[in-house]
């Protein structure tokens, strides 16, 4: 208790220094101070080693202070207007929404797509203002860099019959898949979520510890053989057919979805949050449900201690995720300053060269492709990837679907069409495959989360016969000790 | 009036504490608890808990694993603790410095250690995960329950087993009669600093790979689902059965006392 209330009032002592540190902070500055809440490690924070250098050919490309620092210095340079940015971070999307509903104010956060969905529907946020979409502005690097089939994706999804392009600004993105070992297994043993409850398997494959990376796989499987089939996928209407069929939150669905987590339970090594790279790389387990930008993580890892990891995209379908810009009306709402600084925000960090420091620093895909305003994204996937001179094994990669133009192809070595760049681009069959998951309202999110818990506790009902007699000899011996303990101090007492 | 400055002014820092950290928090709670989503009261919170078999299921099976740990230090703690206290050493100090240090170090980075020598023992840590969680719940308490019987066999008046051996007992009912008895209070704080704590501390289950949830799992499992009501509840019904505990055990307590000031 004593140490409880040390370190409560520690606390106490160092918010209130804090506070203070930013009250003379706002003093000082007589701009505009923005506040920015991005996800931990998700922007380039500086600090490069001279040799970490991206030597480009349209230039080097080096972090040296925070991006959101540079930015500060931009925004003078070219608007004459002083901006301070506070950043700070948020470990969640539902923590993230927390701390707005408590009160928190922030004019700029990149939550992931279905809570900018679920932000959008609640009324929390700004457009962005017309001259953000203006590609004959200069300045606007995001309109103008944009990759098309992001910006395909932003503006064919609606929240209340408005496009997501009205108040989001893709920043990165991927896609679901397994993480697994070639060594130890093959391709085909993995090409469908199934596998998350192949007994085959058994203990040795990670899953998500997290609702909505689970119920996915869960629905794939589930519905594996209308998914894969052929008039299925060859039908015109296959996008928006996936979309539906994979956003099923009927009850049926959801209690197929809990036989089919119940049993993962069963076979899978753990749920896991963060473990699952760590894991794959010692050699604990042989596969992992990944998100792409992580697996590109590990697989780089890996290949430190020469270890070679493979990424593989199951054949039902895959979950295309987003990170996205939004203003909130709470911070830059009626102040155009504020506003203006916001957007100008998201056009500095969707510079292409600055895109290519964030992808470098984070290690995941950015919505930027470039082209307008430079072709260093392209430069770096193929200076990253791009097959050295003397390799024999050389295949061509096409990436044309995400940089909107035709040579956009990469002569990579062979392996690598199972590996980081397959990670991190996947190819287009992949992409077509590809599918959103939206967000739910309140009952199907209450029926899953139910559906969810029930996964993970243990049922009462499961418990054998001898169980419940070990139970009952145990209570009873516990209360015959109790009573006897009680007889014999009475018997003390009056001895 | 002149202001005089007593010792009961002494508590005022901690009574405040009290006011804000732990009967705020708890009005709060008993409030979510008896609420539904409407906010209007119901009783429902309390049905849903004891109609689910799930939740009933995670009740056991956190009491059993809470229950086996505790037997598990037990076993290990009195032996440990009953030599240290009859050693002739001198430097008794030194060791049991020694069953303490281990909480000096960060305990999820002794996990991390451990789930390591398990892999090594086990070969895959997944095939056992409720013999991983007892292991790691021993060896993140074992020194809760040492501590508190050595200090209470380390008390206990030595003379009182000479005057027992003079009597004419044999070792087995010196022990039986005198020391065990004796220790009991040493035995009753250490089983409330481990089973407790064991019944919630779902890191370890994390940590070690064990899926199943145990009670402060499923609490965190209700809040992260946005629904207070239901996570409230289950942590009323955890602080029922606590007090329950200590009311049986602070029974137990007194009468030993009195038990003691007889002798």
């Amino acid at each position: 208790m004593k140490k409880n209330s040390l370190f409560v009032m520690g606390l106490l002592l160092a918010s209130c220094l804090g506070m203070t540190a930013c009250g003379n902070e706002e003093e000082s500055t007589d701009g505009i101070v923005l506040k920015v809440c991005n996800w931990e490690e998700y922007m380039d924070l500086g600090d490069w080693d001279e040799e970490e250098t991206i030597d480009l050919d349209s230039g080097d490309i080096i972090g040296v202070n925070p991006l959101y620092e540079d930015f500060e210095e931009w925004y003078y340079e070219n608007y004459g207007v002083k901006v301070k940015v506070e950043y700070s971070c948020f470990g969640t999307n539902e923590e993230l929404y927390n701390m707005l509903t408590l009160g928190d104010e922030f004019d700029l956060v990149c939550p992931s797509e279905y809570m900018i969905m679920k932000l959008m529907a609640e009324d929390w946020l700004v457009p962005f203002s017309d001259g953000f979409h203006d590609t004959d502005n200069e300045l606007n690097y995001y309109v103008r860099n944009v990759s098309p089939f992001i910006k395909e994706k932003f503006d064919e999804h609606e929240i209340n019959s408005e496009s997501w392009s009205k108040y989001a600004a893709g920043y990165m993105w991927g896609v679901t898949g397994i993480l697994y070992n070639p060594d130890e297994l093959e391709e085909e043993q993995v090409n469908s979520w199934e596998c998350l409850r192949d007994p085959g398997l058994y203990r040795k494959i990670t899953i998500k510890d997290n609702v909505r990376d689970s119920y996915f796989p869960a629905v794939a499987a589930i519905k594996r053989d209308k998914l894969t089939d052929g008039s299925f996928t060859g039908a015109e209407d296959y996008a928006q057919q996936l979309e539906k069929e994979m956003n099923d939150t009927s009850a049926e669905t959801v209690a197929e979805a809990l036989d089919f987590l119940q049993d993962t339970k069963d076979v899978a090594y753990s749920f896991e949050t963060d473990s699952g790279k760590a894991d794959m790389v010692t050699g604990k387990v042989l596969a992992n449900l990944q998100w792409s930008g992580d697996a590109v993580y590990a697989m780089d890892q890996a290949e430190e201690d020469d270890m070679y990891l493979a990424y593989s995209v199951p054949e039902e379908c895959t979950n295309l995720w987003f990170d996205g810009w939004v203003m909130l009306e709470r911070g830059v709402g009626n102040d155009p300053a504020k506003q203006a600084a916001a957007e100008a925000f998201v056009n500095y960090v969707s510079r292409p060269d600055n895109a290519v420091r964030n992808m470098y620093y984070i290690g995941y895909t950015s919505s930027i492709a470039g082209g307008t305003d430079g072709d260093e994204v392209f430069e770096y996937v193929d200076w990253t990837y791009g097959a050295e001179e003397d390799e024999e094994d050389i295949s061509e990669y096409d990436l044309s679907w995400f940089f909107g133009d035709d040579e956009a192809v990469i002569d990579a070595p062979t392996e690598q069409l199972t590996r980081q760049l397959f990670a991190q681009y996947p190819p287009e069959d992949v992409m077509e495959r590809s599918s959103i998951m939206q967000y739910f309202d309140a009952e199907a999110n209450a029926r899953i989360n139910r559906m969810w818990i029930n996964v993970r506790c243990y049922n009462i009902n499961k418990m054998p016969i001898y169980g419940w007699c070990m139970i009952g000899v145990l209570v009873i011996t516990a209360a015959g000790v109790f009573i006897f303990s009680r007889r014999k101090k009475n018997y003390d007492l009056t001895a | 009036m002149k202001y005089r400055f007593s010792r009961k002014h002494l508590a005022i820092p901690y009574a405040l504490f009290l006011l804000v950290f732990v009967v705020l928090p708890l009005i709060v709670i008993v409030y979510y608890a008896f609420t539904g989503n409407d906010g209007k009261p119901t009783a429902d919170n309390l049905l849903n808990f004891f109609g689910d078999p799930n939740t009933l299921g995670t009740l056991l099976y956190s009491f059993i694993l809470a229950l086996v740990t505790t037997c598990v230090c037990l076993l290990i703690a009195y032996p440990v603790a009953y030599a240290l206290a009859f050693s002739g050493l001198k430097s008794k100090s030194v060791l049991v410095m020694l069953f303490i240090m281990p909480m000096w170090i960060n305990f999820t980075l002794r996990l991390t250690a451990l789930k390591e020598i398990l892999t090594l023992i086990e070969g895959n840590l997944a095939f056992h995960p409720f013999l991983n969680s007892v292991v790691g719940m021993t060896y993140d308490f074992l020194p809760f329950m040492i501590l508190p019987i050595y200090n209470q066999l380390d008390r206990l008046d030595k003379s009182l087993i000479e005057a027992a051996t003079d009597l004419g007992a044999d070792k087995v009912k010196c022990f039986t009669r005198i020391t065990l008895p004796l220790s009991m209070p040493g035995v009753i704080s250490g089983v409330a600093m481990v089973f407790l704590p064991a019944m919630t501390n779902y890191v370890v289950l994390d940590m070690l790979y064990n899926s199943t949830y145990i009670m402060g799992s499923l609490i965190g499992s209700y809040f992260s689902a946005y629904d207070w009501h239901g996570g409230s509840m289950i942590s009323l019904i955890l602080l029922a059965l606590i007090c329950i505990f200590t009311l049986l055990t602070r029974d137990n307590e007194s009468s030993d006392v009195r038990g003691g000031s007889l002798i």
